[in-house]
């Protein structure tokens, strides 16, 4: 019956219907979350039911998965990744160190919220969450593609004021110098 | 045939063998590598989504005109190759020597994807096409002792000439040529790209090597390039080894056979270092390929 949901959604949408059966993600694995990653891919959950399969560059993914909590350093990176990925691009922020700082929320380097710095379409909330919290997230993002909520890539276009504004005062003058520089990021 | 036909013959049989690589074989593929791994795996029209998906992406990149046309190189050179060889009785550009023809353009379209990837200014791409070119070096070597056996034995570089002649004698070139076909199917993998040769797009690596800055409708050009590759694979090596087929239908039945081996293979091996896979190609099948050679050499006719 599911699969043919999922087949009968071509008539009617075709363009959602790729966007929301076929999710490549590319794992930004600074966190403790990587280690829920290998099982919900493999054998034990295969993610692949969902049309998701794992991708090495930013340019073929239109998933970003943060697993785990992110420090200034990683943050420049992660930053970057993001604009590298080409548009209708999701973001699911993974664990509760990306919400609120979670176990690192006193730490000097750790950021707190993520939601300052990028738009996130799915928070799923747990330390650490398991790859089943991690499939429902999915299937919920899937659920606002098709109703066309996961805008957060609209978002950032809107709003690139205020999310530059945050990256500078974290990251500092110099990170968005050298955002400038790098002409074919976006 | 007529003009008209064979025209359309040449606008038509790309494109066929497009859907029938890229759609129908990958999806086969995707649910055959699942099972295998105990998986339940994706639908079977898996390839069909994630071609809509690439296609309906509002960004593209481009790095520049060589970056569009090297890939656009890459897949008139494929597409040129599977007109050269026959299928099925439809063969619309061959003529005399189109064996020597198939093996310079299976080159010429290496060095399309090469040019794009120079042009995209990734290290990962420089690197991944280095590694093709590398094992590029390990299967021609094979490649070409089989070629000039069966050139040898029936005195023809064409293609053509050489399915007939299986057609003639009712032998099969597998059985005429055993050394030959065990050293082609040892080397099937490497000419495909898949593991344990699959250095070349390894994600783990050099982060899909050659693929690494393409996205979007670029993305999508590279899975035609990349289908219409494989095919020519698939299809020279029913036209040598298994007969050809005197109708398309019975001729892609060959070409799945062949195509789930490969499948069967990359689903079971891991994957090779460069080196090794170098050693590899030179050692066993590059043997076999000689003796098939000494054989072909002693047994032709005068």
């Amino acid at each position: 019956m599911r699969e043919h949901k999922r087949a009968k959604m071509w008539t009617t949408h075709p363009y959602k219907w790729g966007q929301k059966y076929s999710l490549w993600p590319i794992h930004f694995c600074t966190g403790c979350g990587a280690i829920e990653i290998p099982p919900t891919m493999l054998a034990p959950y295969d993610a692949s039911r969902f049309g998701m399969g794992p991708m090495a560059s930013p340019r073929q993914a239109n998933l970003l998965l943060l697993t785990g909590y992110l420090t200034r350093k990683t943050l420049k990176y992660v930053i970057r990744t993001y604009e590298q990925m080409l548009t209708p691009r999701y973001v699911i922020s993974f664990g509760s160190c990306p919400i609120d700082g979670g176990l690192y929320y006193t730490s000097y380097n750790t950021i707190n919220h993520l939601e300052w710095y990028l738009p996130v379409d799915v928070w799923i909330a747990g330390c650490m969450p398991r790859p089943e919290a991690f499939l429902m997230g999915v299937n919920r993002l899937m659920e606002e593609i098709e109703n066309g909520t996961a805008d957060g890539y609209k978002r950032y276009e809107e709003n690139i004021d205020y999310y530059r504004r945050n990256q500078e005062r974290t990251l500092g003058k110099k990170f968005l110098e050298e955002l400038k520089q790098v002409e074919w990021l976006t | 045939m007529t003009i008209g036909l064979q025209i359309a013959w040449m606008i038509s049989l790309p494109v066929v063998m497009i859907l029938l690589v890229a759609v129908v074989f990958t999806g086969i593929s995707l649910k055959v590598t699942a099972r295998i791994d105990r998986r339940y795996g994706p639908p079977i029209y898996q390839p069909v989504i994630d071609l809509v998906k690439l296609v309906s992406l509002k960004t593209n990149v481009s790095h520049g005109v060589i970056f569009d046309w090297g890939l656009l190189v890459a897949i008139a050179g494929s597409s040129v190759a599977l007109l050269m060889i026959p299928m099925g009785g439809i063969h619309p550009l061959s003529g005399s020597g189109d064996l020597l023809v198939i093996l310079y353009l299976m080159i010429f379209a290496s060095v399309g994807l090469g040019l794009s990837a120079g042009a995209s200014e990734n290290p990962n791409a420089s690197m991944g096409v280095s590694r093709k070119l590398m094992l590029g070096l390990g299967y021609e070597v094979p490649f070409i002792l089989i070629l000039l056996a069966m050139m040898t034995y029936h005195h023809t570089t064409s293609l053509v000439a050489l399915v007939a002649a299986q057609r003639a004698t009712g032998v099969l070139g597998a059985l005429r040529f055993p050394l030959s076909a065990v050293a082609a199917i040892l080397i099937m993998p490497a000419l495909q790209g898949v593991r344990p040769f699959d250095f070349v797009t390894a994600p783990q690596e050099v982060a899909s090597g050659p693929m690494v800055e393409l996205g979007g409708k670029y993305l999508a050009l590279m899975v035609i390039e990349q289908s219409l590759h494989t095919a020519v694979i698939l299809s020279l090596m029913v036209d040598l080894f298994f007969g050809g087929a005197t109708n398309l239908g019975i001729f892609i039945l060959k070409m799945t056979g062949l195509f789930l081996f490969g499948v069967l293979v990359n689903a079971v091996y891991p994957r090779f270092r460069v080196e090794q896979a170098l050693r590899y190609c030179w050692r066993w099948p590059t043997w076999f390929a000689l003796g098939g050679l000494i054989m072909a050499m002693v047994t032709k006719g005068g």
